[in-house]
């Protein structure tokens, strides 16, 4: 508000604000239009010319959707992965965030070379494949959880944030007596909730929308997560439409595609919508979690 | 003498407390460091199978072990589509370079320039939504939108353009791809420099304003020398990741059709690593890459601490 003062030719204000309303335009309408063609009646949805407002009003696509057993069996494998990774995430995070911040500790110059190490080299998928597939991890729910429930770029994090905890509040509960354990439980941990809030967030999001280690790991539908269901649905479809069929073949194809194409649309609306209804809510969250990060760079 | 000895008796009980907390702390740290461990360390010694003829099932070292010393790595390159996969991943490495990278600065600058804060707040809101949106539906969504009768293929014939599926057009691609990646985290990444540009001290401002400096020279002179070492760490980042293009990405847009110009080393790895299990050749493929990436990243690294004074290291 200070800078308010500063001076600028009109024409460049209202430039700046043309600009911005065609970046809200550009993010959004896909979106949007995604939403109004998936409400519209088939045959208007059929055409894709519906640009503004749903023509007509018609549910049956998502009719279709809730019907679908598959699709509430990726549902629930995808909640599945959300919530021990999120819980072991936070978990991990804060364990070895606090070891380190623990001034007296052994070796910590190894340990923080061992964690650095992996944050410049990696050994590649087909390593880490064949590392899943030694462990009996492969076409195991297991492979989805255990590699993902720990991040060094998240406790370095968290190590960041319970810097700024005061050392007195440690001293003085070192003077009443308590152990390592209790001042993890009874000082850091109630202090660190809107980190932790930060990490939930971050790996809620990123198991939600992630795909490729199921890919990676999961041959069988019966255990793999939404996105993978939605990959089938939205993208394999295409991929080997190109085959060589005869005209009634290729009219009821896409006659079928037409209607798909709604279908798909409704799918997109129907697994978006979660995280799009309540990321706005937890922006702050993201907002800080950068903030951290690149305080520590 | 007094003093010394004091301290002397003082330290020798602390030092057993130390010993009983270190322990404490390790087996707190344990379950997490085994992860690492495992997850991280134990697939880089995997790569030693890039030097062999490994046989799956057969153990990394040991007996059975055929060695093959960079046979793999000569094949590699020496292979046909060598040169057709390093230049797709520098194109696509590159386009992302010049617009990825620049994107969320300009906007971030934009931003800046917007007094109505909730308006502000408004466009920020809208402009990370593409980013929790996840990659499989957004690959999804750009794939029916540039189909015949998609939508951006509707609006391109409008502009006088052909009527065609984009999707499996190979000189389309390098645009589908840029635009799909901008789109997706062009508002995501300029939090980070919003943070940054907040933190600017106001009177840097006000005094230039007295100086007569007006908008332009603001940002010239204040705002982007205030971004400065993030943009450079930014930038070696950038560098560093040139030859590990998005893979996930490109795996959900490409098609046998546009192979020609969207196959990287990344996608070249899973088809032939995990679908065709040639373990050693794809491994050996991928240890070359990260290799000269690395190589990228210090070389940037190098570069910007000489010309900016900042760097990573």
């Amino acid at each position: 508000m200070k800078r308010k003062m500063r001076e600028g030719n009109r024409y460049f204000t209202m430039l700046h604000y043309l600009l911005a309303a065609v970046v809200i335009f550009i993010t959004v309408y896909p979106m949007y239009y995604v939403l109004i063609l998936s409400l519209s009646e088939p045959i208007h949805a059929a055409t894709m010319k519906v640009y503004i407002w749903p023509k007509g009003f018609n549910l049956s696509a998502y009719q279709v959707l809730v019907s679908d057993i598959k699709m509430w069996r990726a549902y629930a494998n995808t909640i599945l992965y959300v919530i021990p990774t999120t819980i072991l995430m936070i978990v991990t995070s804060t364990l070895v965030a606090y070891g380190l911040n623990y001034r007296k500790l052994v070796g910590r110059k190894f340990l923080t070379m061992f964690l650095l190490i992996p944050m410049y080299f990696t050994g590649g998928i087909i390593p880490s494949f064949l590392l899943i597939v030694k462990l009996g991890l492969y076409d195991n729910p297991l492979s989805q959880i255990l590699p993902a429930s720990f991040s060094i770029w998240n406790i370095i994090l968290v190590k960041a944030y319970f810097r700024t905890i005061p050392d007195s509040l440690t001293e003085a509960a070192k003077m009443d007596g308590a152990g390592m354990y209790q001042i993890l439980t009874k000082i850091f941990v109630p202090l660190g909730k809107p980190i932790f809030a930060v990490l939930a967030v971050y790996t809620i999001v990123g198991t939600w929308n992630s795909w490729f280690n199921a890919m990676l790991y999961l041959p069988h539908t019966q255990w793999q997560p939404l996105q993978m269901y939605l990959r089938r649905i939205l993208v394999e479809t295409n991929q080997n439409a190109s085959q060589v069929m005869d005209a009634a073949a290729a009219m009821e194809f896409a006659r079928r595609q037409l209607s798909n194409a709604q279908l798909k649309y409704a799918m997109i609306i129907f697994t978006t919508l979660p995280v799009l209804c309540t990321y706005p809510f937890f922006q702050k969250y993201f907002v800080k979690g950068m903030v951290l990060g690149s305080l520590k760079e | 003498m007094g003093k010394i000895r004091r301290q002397r008796r003082r330290r020798l009980p602390r030092f057993k407390g130390t010993v009983k907390e270190n322990i404490q702390i390790y087996m707190m740290m344990l379950p997490a460091l085994a992860l690492i461990a495992v997850f991280c360390y134990a697939p880089m010694y995997g790569l030693v199978i890039a030097f062999q003829d490994y046989v799956p099932g057969n153990p990394f070292l040991g007996e059975g072990v055929k060695w093959v010393g960079l046979r793999w790595f000569e094949k590699f390159i020496s292979g046909h589509y060598f040169e057709r996969l390093i230049r797709n991943t520098l194109v696509l490495s590159g386009l992302n370079l010049v617009f990825g990278f620049t994107m969320p600065i300009l906007f971030a600058l934009l931003l800046d320039q917007i007094r109505a804060l909730k308006f502000k707040k408004i466009v920020q809101t809208a402009s990370y939504m593409p980013y929790f949106i996840s990659t499989v539906v957004v690959a999804g969504m750009v794939i029916s939108f540039v189909d015949t009768d998609g939508l951006v293929t509707n609006l391109l014939t409008v502009l006088g353009m052909e009527r065609q599926n984009y999707h499996v057009n190979p000189t389309a691609f390098p645009a589908i791809y840029t635009i799909t990646n901008v789109w997706k985290n062009f508002g995501f990444g300029s939090i980070l420099y919003c943070s940054i540009i907040s933190s600017i001290d106001p009177g840097l401002y006000e005094a230039a304003r007295l100086d007569g400096a007006n908008r332009l020279q603001q940002v010239l002179h204040i705002t982007l020398p205030g971004l400065q070492a993030v943009i450079a760490i930014q930038l070696i980042l950038t560098v560093g990741a040139l030859l590990a293009a998005n893979t996930e990405l490109i795996l959900l847009l490409y098609t046998p059709a546009t192979y020609d110009v969207a196959d990287v080393v990344g996608t070249y790895t899973y088809r032939l690593g995990i679908l065709e299990g040639q373990y050693s050749y794809t491994t050996a493929a991928g240890l070359f890459t990260a290799v000269i990436g690395f190589c990228f990243t210090f070389a940037a690294n190098r570069i910007s601490d000489r010309m900016t004074g900042y760097g990573l290291w």
